[in-house]
Protein backbone atom coordinates (compact mmCIF):
# COMPACT_ATOMS: atom_id res chain seq x y z
CA UNK A 1 0.00 0.00 0.00
CA UNK A 2 2.74 2.35 1.04
CA UNK A 3 4.66 1.55 -2.14
CA UNK A 4 1.53 2.23 -4.20
CA UNK A 5 1.05 5.63 -2.56
CA UNK A 6 4.66 6.52 -3.24
CA UNK A 7 4.29 5.63 -6.91
CA UNK A 8 1.17 7.80 -7.22
CA UNK A 9 2.89 10.73 -5.54
CA UNK A 10 5.90 10.38 -7.78
CA UNK A 11 3.76 10.28 -10.90
CA UNK A 12 1.91 13.39 -9.79
CA UNK A 13 5.22 15.18 -9.34
CA UNK A 14 6.40 14.01 -12.75
CA UNK A 15 3.16 15.21 -14.32
CA UNK A 16 3.50 18.61 -12.65
CA UNK A 17 7.06 18.97 -13.90
CA UNK A 18 6.05 18.06 -17.45
CA UNK A 19 3.16 20.56 -17.38
CA UNK A 20 5.51 23.25 -16.05
CA UNK A 21 8.08 22.54 -18.73
CA UNK A 22 5.50 22.55 -21.52
CA UNK A 23 4.17 25.84 -20.14
CA UNK A 24 7.65 27.36 -20.14
CA UNK A 25 8.24 26.14 -23.70
CA UNK A 26 4.98 27.75 -24.84
CA UNK A 27 5.82 31.02 -23.11
CA UNK A 28 9.28 31.09 -24.66
CA UNK A 29 7.81 30.29 -28.08
CA UNK A 30 5.26 33.09 -27.75
CA UNK A 31 7.92 35.56 -26.60
CA UNK A 32 10.20 34.63 -29.50
CA UNK A 33 7.32 35.03 -31.97
CA UNK A 34 6.46 38.48 -30.55
CA UNK A 35 10.10 39.49 -30.70
CA UNK A 36 10.49 38.35 -34.31
CA UNK A 37 7.26 40.16 -35.25
CA UNK A 38 8.45 43.41 -33.64
CA UNK A 39 11.87 43.15 -35.28
CA UNK A 40 10.21 42.62 -38.68
CA UNK A 41 7.96 45.64 -38.16
CA UNK A 42 10.91 47.75 -37.05
CA UNK A 43 12.86 46.72 -40.14
CA UNK A 44 9.88 47.56 -42.35
CA UNK A 45 9.64 51.03 -40.81
CA UNK A 46 13.40 51.63 -41.05
CA UNK A 47 13.42 50.65 -44.72
CA UNK A 48 10.52 52.98 -45.49
CA UNK A 49 11.41 55.89 -43.21
CA UNK A 50 11.92 59.32 -44.77
CA UNK A 51 15.26 61.02 -44.20
CA UNK A 52 16.43 64.61 -44.14
CA UNK A 53 18.91 65.21 -46.97
CA UNK A 54 20.36 68.49 -48.23
CA UNK A 55 19.32 69.56 -51.70
CA UNK A 56 21.44 71.54 -54.20
CA UNK A 57 21.05 74.68 -52.12
CA UNK A 58 21.99 72.80 -48.92
CA UNK A 59 18.43 73.09 -47.63
CA UNK A 60 17.41 69.98 -45.74
CA UNK A 61 14.40 68.24 -47.27
CA UNK A 62 12.65 65.05 -46.33
CA UNK A 63 13.17 62.26 -48.86
CA UNK A 64 11.32 58.95 -48.83
CA UNK A 65 13.03 55.66 -49.80
CA UNK A 66 9.61 54.50 -51.03
CA UNK A 67 9.87 56.66 -54.16
CA UNK A 68 10.30 54.32 -57.11
CA UNK A 69 8.79 51.38 -55.24
CA UNK A 70 5.31 49.85 -55.36
CA UNK A 71 2.90 51.55 -52.99
CA UNK A 72 2.16 49.14 -50.12
CA UNK A 73 -1.39 47.96 -50.51
CA UNK A 74 -3.94 48.47 -47.78
CA UNK A 75 -7.64 48.26 -47.04
CA UNK A 76 -9.23 50.86 -44.78
CA UNK A 77 -12.76 51.91 -43.96
CA UNK A 78 -14.29 55.16 -45.17
CA UNK A 79 -16.68 57.37 -43.22
CA UNK A 80 -19.66 55.36 -44.43
CA UNK A 81 -18.13 52.17 -43.02
CA UNK A 82 -17.28 50.78 -46.49
CA UNK A 83 -13.97 49.04 -47.11
CA UNK A 84 -11.69 50.82 -49.57
CA UNK A 85 -8.59 49.19 -50.98
CA UNK A 86 -5.69 50.99 -52.70
CA UNK A 87 -5.44 48.13 -55.20
CA UNK A 88 -8.88 49.03 -56.56
CA UNK A 89 -7.39 52.31 -57.85
CA UNK A 90 -4.85 50.66 -60.13
CA UNK A 91 -4.97 52.36 -63.51
CA UNK A 92 -5.53 55.74 -61.84
CA UNK A 93 -3.01 58.22 -60.48
CA UNK A 94 -3.59 58.54 -56.75
CA UNK A 95 -2.46 60.95 -54.05
CA UNK A 96 -2.46 59.38 -50.59
CA UNK A 97 -2.89 62.38 -48.34
CA UNK A 98 -2.07 61.64 -44.68
CA UNK A 99 -3.76 64.27 -42.54
CA UNK A 100 -5.55 64.86 -39.21
CA UNK A 101 -8.28 67.16 -37.94
CA UNK A 102 -5.83 68.75 -35.49
CA UNK A 103 -3.35 69.58 -38.24
CA UNK A 104 -3.64 73.25 -39.22
CA UNK A 105 -1.30 73.06 -42.26
CA UNK A 106 -3.41 70.12 -43.52
CA UNK A 107 -6.45 72.39 -43.53
CA UNK A 108 -4.54 75.07 -45.40
CA UNK A 109 -3.61 72.70 -48.25
CA UNK A 110 -7.04 70.99 -48.46
CA UNK A 111 -8.70 73.67 -50.65
CA UNK A 112 -5.71 73.39 -53.02
CA UNK A 113 -6.17 69.62 -53.16
CA UNK A 114 -9.85 70.05 -53.92
CA UNK A 115 -9.04 72.45 -56.78
CA UNK A 116 -6.35 70.17 -58.21
CA UNK A 117 -8.57 67.12 -57.98
CA UNK A 118 -11.27 68.94 -59.92
CA UNK A 119 -8.71 69.98 -62.52
CA UNK A 120 -7.17 66.54 -63.04
CA UNK A 121 -10.02 64.09 -62.24
CA UNK A 122 -10.86 63.85 -65.94
CA UNK A 123 -7.35 62.54 -66.59
CA UNK A 124 -7.78 59.73 -64.07
CA UNK A 125 -6.57 61.35 -60.85
CA UNK A 126 -8.02 60.68 -57.39
CA UNK A 127 -7.11 61.64 -53.84
CA UNK A 128 -7.51 59.35 -50.85
CA UNK A 129 -7.52 61.30 -47.60
CA UNK A 130 -6.15 59.06 -44.84
CA UNK A 131 -7.02 60.33 -41.38
CA UNK A 132 -4.45 59.87 -38.63
CA UNK A 133 -6.81 61.01 -35.91
CA UNK A 134 -6.64 58.69 -32.91
CA UNK A 135 -9.49 56.21 -32.69
CA UNK A 136 -10.33 54.66 -29.30
CA UNK A 137 -11.39 51.30 -30.64
CA UNK A 138 -11.96 49.90 -27.11
CA UNK A 139 -14.49 52.60 -26.16
CA UNK A 140 -17.58 52.67 -28.41
CA UNK A 141 -18.78 56.01 -27.09
CA UNK A 142 -15.42 57.74 -27.62
CA UNK A 143 -15.00 56.09 -31.01
CA UNK A 144 -18.36 57.42 -32.18
CA UNK A 145 -17.43 60.89 -30.90
CA UNK A 146 -14.07 60.78 -32.70
CA UNK A 147 -15.68 59.67 -35.96
CA UNK A 148 -18.22 62.48 -35.65
CA UNK A 149 -15.33 64.92 -35.19
CA UNK A 150 -13.71 63.71 -38.41
CA UNK A 151 -17.04 63.88 -40.28
CA UNK A 152 -17.50 67.43 -39.06
CA UNK A 153 -14.04 68.46 -40.28
CA UNK A 154 -14.65 66.80 -43.65
CA UNK A 155 -17.95 68.66 -43.98
CA UNK A 156 -16.41 72.00 -42.93
CA UNK A 157 -13.55 71.59 -45.42
CA UNK A 158 -16.04 70.38 -48.07
CA UNK A 159 -13.81 67.42 -48.94
CA UNK A 160 -15.30 65.57 -51.92
CA UNK A 161 -12.78 62.72 -52.14
CA UNK A 162 -12.82 59.53 -50.04
CA UNK A 163 -11.62 59.95 -46.46
CA UNK A 164 -10.35 56.77 -44.86
CA UNK A 165 -10.05 56.14 -41.13
CA UNK A 166 -7.38 54.64 -38.90
CA UNK A 167 -4.28 55.75 -40.77
CA UNK A 168 -2.15 54.50 -37.86
CA UNK A 169 -2.89 50.93 -38.92
CA UNK A 170 -1.06 51.40 -42.25
CA UNK A 171 1.63 53.72 -40.95
CA UNK A 172 4.52 51.24 -40.72
CA UNK A 173 4.82 50.23 -44.40
CA UNK A 174 4.75 53.94 -45.24
CA UNK A 175 7.68 54.67 -42.93
CA UNK A 176 5.73 55.80 -39.86
CA UNK A 177 5.48 59.44 -40.93
CA UNK A 178 5.98 61.75 -38.00
CA UNK A 179 4.88 64.96 -39.68
CA UNK A 180 1.62 66.01 -41.28
CA UNK A 181 0.51 66.61 -43.90
CA UNK A 182 2.40 63.87 -45.73
CA UNK A 183 1.49 62.75 -49.25
CA UNK A 184 2.54 59.88 -51.46
CA UNK A 185 1.87 60.20 -55.18
CA UNK A 186 1.17 56.88 -56.90
CA UNK A 187 1.17 56.40 -60.67
CA UNK A 188 -1.22 54.27 -62.71
CA UNK A 189 0.93 51.16 -62.30
CA UNK A 190 0.92 51.49 -58.51
CA UNK A 191 4.45 52.90 -58.14
CA UNK A 192 5.19 55.79 -55.77
CA UNK A 193 6.67 58.54 -57.96
CA UNK A 194 6.91 61.32 -55.35
CA UNK A 195 6.45 62.02 -51.67
CA UNK A 196 5.96 65.33 -49.89
CA UNK A 197 6.25 66.16 -46.23
CA UNK A 198 4.67 69.20 -44.64
CA UNK A 199 2.87 72.11 -46.22
CA UNK A 200 4.12 72.64 -49.76
CA UNK A 201 3.02 75.15 -52.36
CA UNK A 202 0.08 74.45 -54.63
CA UNK A 203 2.51 74.50 -57.57
CA UNK A 204 4.62 71.79 -55.99
CA UNK A 205 1.52 69.69 -55.29
CA UNK A 206 0.48 70.09 -58.92
CA UNK A 207 3.95 69.08 -60.11
CA UNK A 208 3.70 65.83 -58.13
CA UNK A 209 0.20 65.13 -59.43
CA UNK A 210 1.43 65.56 -62.99
CA UNK A 211 4.29 63.15 -62.24
CA UNK A 212 1.77 60.58 -61.03
CA UNK A 213 -0.30 61.11 -64.18
CA UNK A 214 2.80 60.76 -66.34
CA UNK A 215 2.25 64.22 -67.78
CA UNK A 216 5.18 66.52 -68.53
CA UNK A 217 5.49 69.61 -66.34
CA UNK B 1 11.15 5.00 -13.33
CA UNK B 2 11.00 5.33 -17.11
CA UNK B 3 8.47 8.16 -16.80
CA UNK B 4 10.83 10.04 -14.47
CA UNK B 5 13.75 9.62 -16.88
CA UNK B 6 11.68 10.82 -19.84
CA UNK B 7 10.44 13.81 -17.88
CA UNK B 8 13.98 14.64 -16.80
CA UNK B 9 15.22 14.58 -20.40
CA UNK B 10 12.34 16.78 -21.56
CA UNK B 11 12.90 19.23 -18.69
CA UNK B 12 16.63 19.58 -19.34
CA UNK B 13 16.11 20.01 -23.10
CA UNK B 14 13.44 22.62 -22.58
CA UNK B 15 15.48 24.54 -20.03
CA UNK B 16 18.40 24.57 -22.47
CA UNK B 17 16.21 25.89 -25.26
CA UNK B 18 14.81 28.63 -23.08
CA UNK B 19 18.19 29.56 -21.63
CA UNK B 20 18.24 32.83 -23.59
CA UNK B 21 16.30 35.71 -22.07
CA UNK B 22 12.65 35.02 -22.77
CA UNK B 23 11.85 38.57 -23.80
CA UNK B 24 14.87 39.78 -25.76
CA UNK B 25 14.42 42.99 -27.63
CA UNK B 26 10.74 43.49 -26.91
CA UNK B 27 10.32 47.19 -27.44
CA UNK B 28 8.19 49.47 -25.40
CA UNK B 29 5.68 51.50 -27.33
CA UNK B 30 7.15 54.80 -26.16
CA UNK B 31 6.83 57.59 -28.72
CA UNK B 32 9.79 58.05 -31.00
CA UNK B 33 11.71 61.23 -31.67
CA UNK B 34 12.65 64.13 -29.45
CA UNK B 35 9.83 65.76 -27.48
CA UNK B 36 8.93 69.28 -28.60
CA UNK B 37 8.30 70.39 -25.02
CA UNK B 38 10.59 69.84 -22.05
CA UNK B 39 9.73 70.15 -18.39
CA UNK B 40 12.34 72.36 -16.72
CA UNK B 41 11.62 72.71 -12.99
CA UNK B 42 10.84 72.43 -10.08
CA UNK B 43 11.87 68.86 -9.29
CA UNK B 44 10.92 69.13 -5.65
CA UNK B 45 8.39 71.23 -3.75
CA UNK B 46 7.49 71.50 -0.08
CA UNK B 47 3.83 72.13 0.63
CA UNK B 48 1.52 72.34 3.63
CA UNK B 49 -0.27 69.00 4.06
CA UNK B 50 -3.98 69.08 3.37
CA UNK B 51 -4.00 72.67 2.05
CA UNK B 52 -3.90 73.95 -1.54
CA UNK B 53 -0.34 75.00 -2.33
CA UNK B 54 0.67 76.95 -5.41
CA UNK B 55 3.49 75.68 -7.64
CA UNK B 56 4.76 77.23 -10.88
CA UNK B 57 5.72 74.55 -13.40
CA UNK B 58 8.18 75.74 -16.03
CA UNK B 59 8.21 74.29 -19.53
CA UNK B 60 10.10 75.11 -22.71
CA UNK B 61 9.01 74.61 -26.32
CA UNK B 62 11.89 73.73 -28.67
CA UNK B 63 13.12 76.51 -30.93
CA UNK B 64 11.23 76.80 -34.19
CA UNK B 65 8.16 75.04 -32.82
CA UNK B 66 4.90 76.10 -31.24
CA UNK B 67 2.22 74.22 -29.34
CA UNK B 68 -1.47 75.06 -29.07
CA UNK B 69 -2.29 77.01 -25.94
CA UNK B 70 -4.83 75.65 -23.47
CA UNK B 71 -7.51 77.60 -25.36
CA UNK B 72 -6.98 77.16 -29.11
CA UNK B 73 -9.33 79.05 -31.39
CA UNK B 74 -11.11 75.95 -32.72
CA UNK B 75 -12.28 72.83 -30.88
CA UNK B 76 -10.59 70.36 -33.23
CA UNK B 77 -7.15 71.63 -32.23
CA UNK B 78 -5.53 69.84 -29.32
CA UNK B 79 -5.00 72.07 -26.27
CA UNK B 80 -2.01 71.90 -23.95
CA UNK B 81 -3.28 70.26 -20.78
CA UNK B 82 -1.76 69.22 -17.44
CA UNK B 83 -3.16 66.15 -15.69
CA UNK B 84 -2.35 64.31 -12.49
CA UNK B 85 -3.68 61.00 -11.17
CA UNK B 86 -2.31 60.25 -7.77
CA UNK B 87 -3.92 58.90 -4.61
CA UNK B 88 -1.95 61.15 -2.27
CA UNK B 89 -1.68 64.36 -4.28
CA UNK B 90 -4.59 66.10 -6.00
CA UNK B 91 -4.46 68.87 -8.56
CA UNK B 92 -7.01 71.34 -7.22
CA UNK B 93 -6.50 74.13 -9.74
CA UNK B 94 -4.54 74.78 -12.93
CA UNK B 95 -4.05 78.20 -14.50
CA UNK B 96 -2.55 78.25 -17.96
CA UNK B 97 -0.76 81.21 -19.50
CA UNK B 98 -2.39 83.25 -22.22
CA UNK B 99 -1.16 82.18 -25.66
CA UNK B 100 -0.16 84.48 -28.47
CA UNK B 101 -1.68 84.54 -31.91
CA UNK B 102 0.24 82.87 -34.71
CA UNK B 103 -0.48 82.42 -38.43
CA UNK B 104 1.26 80.38 -41.09
CA UNK B 105 2.96 82.47 -43.80
CA UNK B 106 0.78 80.99 -46.53
CA UNK B 107 -2.52 81.71 -44.81
CA UNK B 108 -2.48 84.73 -42.55
CA UNK B 109 -6.24 84.49 -42.01
CA UNK B 110 -6.02 81.18 -40.13
CA UNK B 111 -4.92 82.32 -36.64
CA UNK B 112 -3.79 79.89 -33.98
CA UNK B 113 -3.29 80.59 -30.28
CA UNK B 114 0.03 79.13 -29.21
CA UNK B 115 2.88 78.90 -26.72
CA UNK B 116 6.47 79.32 -27.82
CA UNK B 117 9.71 79.38 -25.86
CA UNK B 118 9.31 79.12 -22.10
CA UNK B 119 5.87 79.05 -20.52
CA UNK B 120 4.66 78.59 -16.97
CA UNK B 121 1.66 76.60 -15.78
CA UNK B 122 0.44 77.65 -12.36
CA UNK B 123 -0.85 74.63 -10.45
CA UNK B 124 -2.28 74.11 -6.97
CA UNK B 125 -1.66 70.81 -5.21
CA UNK B 126 -3.36 69.34 -2.17
CA UNK B 127 -1.25 66.59 -0.66
CA UNK B 128 -1.59 64.29 2.33
CA UNK B 129 1.28 64.40 4.77
CA UNK B 130 4.39 62.62 3.58
CA UNK B 131 6.90 62.48 0.76
CA UNK B 132 5.29 61.72 -2.58
CA UNK B 133 7.00 61.25 -5.93
CA UNK B 134 4.24 62.18 -8.35
CA UNK B 135 4.19 62.03 -12.13
CA UNK B 136 1.82 64.44 -13.78
CA UNK B 137 1.57 64.55 -17.57
CA UNK B 138 1.51 67.46 -19.97
CA UNK B 139 -0.28 66.75 -23.24
CA UNK B 140 0.41 68.98 -26.21
CA UNK B 141 0.49 69.05 -29.98
CA UNK B 142 3.38 70.81 -31.72
CA UNK B 143 3.96 72.26 -35.18
CA UNK B 144 6.60 74.27 -36.96
CA UNK B 145 6.00 76.64 -39.87
CA UNK B 146 4.90 73.93 -42.27
CA UNK B 147 4.38 70.62 -40.49
CA UNK B 148 2.58 69.28 -37.45
CA UNK B 149 3.56 66.41 -35.23
CA UNK B 150 1.11 64.02 -33.55
CA UNK B 151 -0.15 64.88 -30.05
CA UNK B 152 2.23 63.78 -27.35
CA UNK B 153 2.39 63.56 -23.55
CA UNK B 154 5.48 64.13 -21.45
CA UNK B 155 5.98 63.17 -17.81
CA UNK B 156 6.23 65.93 -15.22
CA UNK B 157 7.97 64.31 -12.26
CA UNK B 158 7.87 66.21 -8.98
CA UNK B 159 8.84 65.21 -5.46
CA UNK B 160 6.08 66.68 -3.30
CA UNK B 161 6.98 66.91 0.39
CA UNK B 162 3.88 67.62 2.44
CA UNK B 163 4.52 68.69 6.04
Amino acid sequence: MKRGTLIVKRNVIVLCVVVLVVGMLSLAGWANYQNRKQQAELLQVQQAKAELVPDNASVARMVSPLVGKPAPNFTLTNLKGEKVSLASYKGKAVQLNFWATWCAPCKIETPWLIDLRKQYAGQGFEILGVSFDDLDKEDKFLLAKEKTGIEKSVAQLQIPYPVLLDGDSISKPYGDPEVYPTSFFVDRSGTIVAASFGLNSKAELEGNIRKALGVAN
Amino acid sequence: MLAIRVAAVVAVSALTLTAQAPFPGLQSSAPRGKAAVAYLFPEQVTVAAGKPSAVDLHFRVSDGLHVNSHTPHTEDLIPTTLKLKDAAVQLSKVDYPVGRDFAFDVDLKEKLNVYTGEFIVHAEFVAVKGDHLVEATLRYQACDNSTCMPPRSIPVAIDVIAK
